[in-house]
Parts: C-alpha cells; structure tokens; sequence
C-alpha cells in the first residue's frame, strides 16, 4: 500500500464509519456517558454487532491463514493506567478518539476542543514516552509484559471455535438487551438533548419508525 | 426507505457495518481498525515545525513514516466527512454543543464547555497512548481478536468511565 493509495482507502472506509457513528448516535454524549451510568445501551448493542462481525471476519480470513493477527503486547501497567485515563477522558469530552471526528462533522463545535486536547494529548506522551512507560512498568511486583498474548494462547480450542462462539454469545447477549432497552426508544431518548433544532414534523419521527 | 437518508440506523445495522470495515483493514491496510495513533502523527507533524528535533524522536518518528499511518488519519478525516454527509442527507442538525452538557454536567457556557473538553480531550488521548489503543483499537479489535491486553484494557476503560461518571447527574 503507497500512501496515497493508503489515504485514498482510509478515506472511503473512514465515510462509512463515519455514517455508523452518526446515524446510530453511538457518537453522542449521551450514549457514551449514559452507557458507563448503565443507563442508555447504544455504545454496548454496537460494540458487541461491531466485535460480533469481527470476530466471524478474522474466524475466515485468519482461519484460513490469509491474514496475521495485529495483537497489541499485553503491558499490564499500561493497559489498566491509559484504560483509567481514557475512561475518565470519555466523561469529561462525551467523546473518544474516533466519535470526535464524527461529532465535528456533525455539527458540534465543542468537538474541535477533544480534538485539540487529543493532540496536545499525544504530543505529551510522545515526549515523555521512555519515562511514562518506565514508570508504569509494573514487572517488578510480577505485572510487566505479558507480550502479544491471545485468548487462544491461554486455554485450548484454537482460534476459529472461540472467535465463533463468543461471536454467539454476543448475539444472544445483543437479543437479552434489545428486550430490555428496545433501540427505538434509546434514540427517541437521545432526541431530547438534540431536540433544540431538530425538525419538529411528524415526518421526522416517521422516518425514525422506518428506518 | 433509502437508508443513507432516514435519520437514524438501529445500533446493530451500524455496528455490522462498523465490523465488516475489518475486510478491507487485514486485506488493504494490512493491520487492525484503529484511529487513536493518528493523533500522534498529525501532532508530530505539526511539531515538526516548530521543533527541528520533534521527528528525532523515536515514537514520533515511528508515526509518521509509514502508509498505515496516514491511511489512519485519512480515516479520521473520513469519519468527519462520513458524519458530515450523513447530517446533511438526513436534514439532522445538531447545536454547537449538546443539550445533554447543561442538563446533566451543569455546564453554563460554550466556553466552559470548550475548557472542559479541551482538558478532557489531553486526558483521553494521553489515556489512550499510554494504552497504545482506543475504544476502536482495544474494544473494536483487540476484543474481536481475542487479544489479552485488551480485556484488560476494556476492562479499564469502563471502571474509569464508571466512576467518572458518577460525579454526572443521571442521563
């Protein structure tokens, strides 16, 4: 891949993701706030459809060796330090890395402020990289680098029957929760908060029903 | 209905589409879906002209050399133009900033709205470095690749968001 053939496919798959987290409302405040309070379910029923489809992709084309997997090292500091920041982050910007670009398009201005601070964010750890990582090296009492452990490496049955069978899982778990928290009203929930300017025609809400 | 035009999609729809997004990923990019390391190019990049030995450094320099990472912020780019285009399909308009800020943050102003987020935004994505992943990275690929750091991470992430969110009125 050059770069421009890199940035011309980045592009197009970027469109696409950028309709899922609008259209669904994944990218509002409210459902990544609301998730985290267990009290909207928008950011979970994607999260667990998104994983689902992943894990059925990867079964096939890792399945049948076409692809490598592209595992992150399991540094334990790390991963428990930046996940803590990166929750708090959530609450405090109603957004995260990816939904902040679908906000700016969106239309809200106080997403150039995530964006800003995210930059700022990463010029921060790009500096002090050696340090920070150094400091939240934890091998000392036992919790350094596991390396680029999967699930698979742990506990037999290879990778196609766990991708596949936890991919089922979700799918019941997705059925439970769609009983509990119909996606409709979830929406219909969100509308309040953008209910301001939002076209008040009864069409509007037709669309919604049809869509 | 055309799709592309009905205001909302039901959070599975999108979530699919979301996931399938991992085809063209292994099999064109030739890595996981991911959007947080894009942040670390463009910041690089932007340093770059003002600090002559910003690109010295090994993690900066290791963001901004490859295809991969300007596929990942030809993506966020994307993202922008994707959400863009489909308020504008849709006739959706949104305020300069959710109602849900003065309702359940009490959050006054515009101002104190960009403060917060700004703040915010320094903590998510140095959050997310230090995870060397995001919600996309860990929870999208990392869970659907059964990768051990992200269960931890994940896991992470939700008791930071958690327990943050409890200083937030209910949504």
């Amino acid at each position: 891949m050059s770069i421009l053939s890199g940035v011309v496919i980045g592009l197009l798959m970027g469109v696409v993701f950028g309709f899922a987290f609008e259209k669904s409302r994944m990218m509002e405040p409210g459902s990544l706030i609301g998730q985290f309070q267990f009290r909207r379910f928008i950011m979970m029923k994607m999260l667990f459809a998104a994983v689902a489809t992943s894990l059925v992709v990867l079964a096939v084309l890792h399945g049948s060796g076409m692809v490598q997997l592209s595992v992150k090292p399991a540094l334990i500091g790390n991963m428990v330090v930046g996940g803590l920041l990166l929750g708090v982050g959530i609450v405090m910007t109603g957004s995260c890395p990816g939904t902040a670009a679908a906000q700016i398009g969106a239309g809200y201005k106080d997403a150039w402020a995530t964006v800003l601070g995210g930059l700022i964010g990463a010029a921060i750890y790009g500096y002090n990289q050696a340090a920070i990582d150094k400091a939240l090296d934890w091998s000392g009492i036992g919790l350094g680098n596991l390396g680029k452990v999967t699930l698979v490496d742990l506990v037999p049955g290879g990778f196609v029957a766990w991708a596949l069978g936890i991919a089922a899982l979700l799918v019941v778990a997705m059925y439970f929760l769609e009983q509990a928290f119909p996606w409709r009203g979830e929406i219909a929930a969100d509308e309040k908060d953008t209910a301001a300017s939002a076209p008040k025609n009864s069409r509007s809400t037709g669309r919604i029903a049809r869509a | 209905m055309n799709p592309l035009v009905s205001r909302a999609w039901s959070p599975y729809a999108a979530g699919v589409l979301i996931g399938l997004l991992q085809i063209p990923a292994f099999l064109l990019a030739g890595t996981a879906l991911g959007v947080s390391s894009s942040f670390v190019t463009v910041a690089a990049s932007l340093l770059s002209f003002v600090d002559s030995t910003a690109l010295a450094i090994p993690y900066f320099k290791s963001h901004v050399s490859s295809a991969k990472d300007w596929w990942q912020v030809a993506l966020m780019g994307g993202i922008v133009i994707g959400a863009f285009v489909s308020v504008r399909l849709a006739g959706t308009k949104r305020p300069a900033m959710s109602a849900f800020w003065p309702r359940v943050a009490g959050i006054q102003s515009f101002g104190q709205r960009f403060a917060l987020g700004l703040a915010g935004g320094i903590v998510l994505l140095l959050g997310a470095r230090i995870a060397n992943g995001c919600t996309t990275g860990h929870g999208l690929s990392g869970l659907s690749q059964l990768a051990v750091s992200s269960f931890i991470a994940v896991t992470a992430i939700f008791v930071g968001g958690i327990v943050a969110s409890m200083f937030l009125k209910k949504v």
